[in-house]
């Protein structure tokens, strides 16, 4: 399919149809790390409310025999879960070797992301390593800017003012958390500023009264053993 | 020959553009700039790679948000194996590398902690990634109609342009401000259990002592008068 649209495309646009066979073929080229078998990985994001997030991962073997990672895996699946600040699952769902999870935030704070295989089939491979290449898109990143033009027919001035109030419209969500969770800490400090006060307080007065008490209790016990 | 050459530009597109749009079918193209916050056990150590082209910018950013002492063991190595990076006990680091081709490895190390797990905060900023990177940005071919006033359109879009990369900016520095932030907080609410708690010690221990001690003057005098009579 893409080798005949190629051929369509090559006398109309050289340069940009080679660069859409390079997009297809060149996969990920982002970060990726290592998990073992029955290993869970998690990754907190701090988000404000109704934010989207999507997340793409690809896993690859390790094959021992070549001592290479395999290009890709069938038949392994890793499953996602989502938590909220209140920990309360959001998503909870197992995907192919492939695959990418959306979720949206419905009350601001720190999303927790775990992924773990749930295979075994990775014990007949001694080695016992994945490796997984994780991107996650939070907010105006998740939005897939080509698919907007092309359903709401937007030229490329429209797309670009698009793209903009996107942004705005997430740095003003972010502010506003962040108004949220200034408070929080003003609350807290001021709280721990008083309870130092009081404690200090408090302190002294029951050491004096514990002086007092002790000084008055042992006089009278001297007195009525008839030492003093 | 010529009527091959005459399809209409979206007919054109709608045949290539399958492959690229359709999710998940031909891997993801991940964006330039990538941050995460994970949880480390105490005890452990995590490692992540990055694959990168020759002569471009690998800038790395970690903080560490919570944990005992926030401090943490980072270093970066070149493909080829060569500690670049060697940092330990840090709580907070910026590095930029200029790359050669293949995959750079940085590890975070708590081995040295046996019962705080911390939580680590990472930015990667990848610049000049080359053609691959350019072509990310063509999505604007896939555009339907035209725009009129040419001549006009292009300053236009300079200033959007200029505006857009301002506004990554402000969401970049947003990122940081909320990073020192959760440490800020965390290190407080640490402060408040702190607090908290070794003020009721205090007092069980001031009542506890001051008992102790009328009591054992008492049992001293009592003793005494025993062996009198």
């Amino acid at each position: 399919m893409a080798g005949v649209g190629a051929r369509l495309l090559l006398p109309v646009m050289g340069r940009p149809a080679l660069l859409l066979l390079a997009l297809c073929t060149a996969g990920a080229q982002g970060l990726y790390f290592h998990i073992g078998e029955t290993e869970k990985r998690c990754f907190i994001e701090e988000i404000p409310d109704e934010t989207m997030v999507i997340g793409n991962y690809r896993t690859q073997m390790w094959d021992k025999q070549k001592e290479v990672f395999l290009p890709s895996t069938p038949g392994l699946g890793m499953h996602v879960e989502v938590k909220d600040p209140d920990s309360k699952v959001v998503l909870s769902r197992q995907y192919g070797s492939e695959g990418r999870f959306t979720f949206t935030s419905h009350t601001p704070g720190d999303h927790q992301i775990c992924l773990h295989s749930n295979s075994t089939k990775m014990a007949l491979f001694a080695g016992g390593k994945l490796r997984v290449h994780l991107d996650i898109q939070v907010g105006e990143h998740a939005n897939n800017y080509p698919e907007i033009a092309a359903k709401d027919k937007l030229t490329e001035l429209q797309l670009r003012a698009r793209q903009l109030l996107d942004q705005v419209e997430q740095i003003q969500k972010e502010q506003d958390y962040q108004r949220y969770r200034e408070e929080r800490f003003r609350l807290t400090s001021e709280s721990t500023n008083q309870r130092v006060l009081w404690w200090s307080i408090a302190q002294t007065v029951i050491l004096i009264l514990t002086g007092i008490w002790q000084m008055r209790h042992l006089k009278s016990f001297f007195e009525a053993k008839k030492l003093v | 020959m010529g009527v091959r050459i005459w399809l209409p530009f979206p007919v054109l597109l709608l045949a290539a553009l399958p492959p690229v749009l359709l999710p998940g079918a031909a891997g993801f193209t991940p964006s330039l700039d990538s941050d995460f916050t994970f949880t480390l056990p105490a005890g452990q150590k995590e490692c992540f790679y990055q694959p990168m082209p020759l002569k471009a910018s690998l800038e790395i950013e970690y903080q560490v948000l919570d944990g005992a002492g926030l401090d943490i063991d980072f270093h970066l190595a070149s493909p080829e194996g060569k500690i670049l990076v060697f940092e330990q006990r840090k709580s907070d680091g910026v590095h930029t590398v200029e790359t050669e081709v293949g995959d750079y490895m940085f590890c975070f190390d708590n081995t040295f902690s046996t019962i705080s797990e911390k939580v680590i905060f990472f930015e990667l900023i990848l610049d000049n990634m080359g053609e691959q990177a350019q072509e990310q940005e063509d999505w604007k071919k896939y555009i339907t109609g035209t725009d009129m006033l040419d001549m006009k359109l292009e300053d236009i879009l300079e200033s959007i342009n200029s505006i857009k990369s301002r506004l990554s900016k402000s969401g970049h520095i947003q990122t940081l401000l909320r990073a020192f932030e959760a440490r800020d907080r965390n290190i407080q609410e640490s402060n408040f259990d702190r607090v908290n708690f070794w003020s009721m010690v205090n007092l069980m221990v001031m009542v506890v002592v001051s008992a102790i001690q009328v009591y054992m003057l008492k049992s001293l005098f009592e003793d005494k008068r025993k062996s009198r009579t």
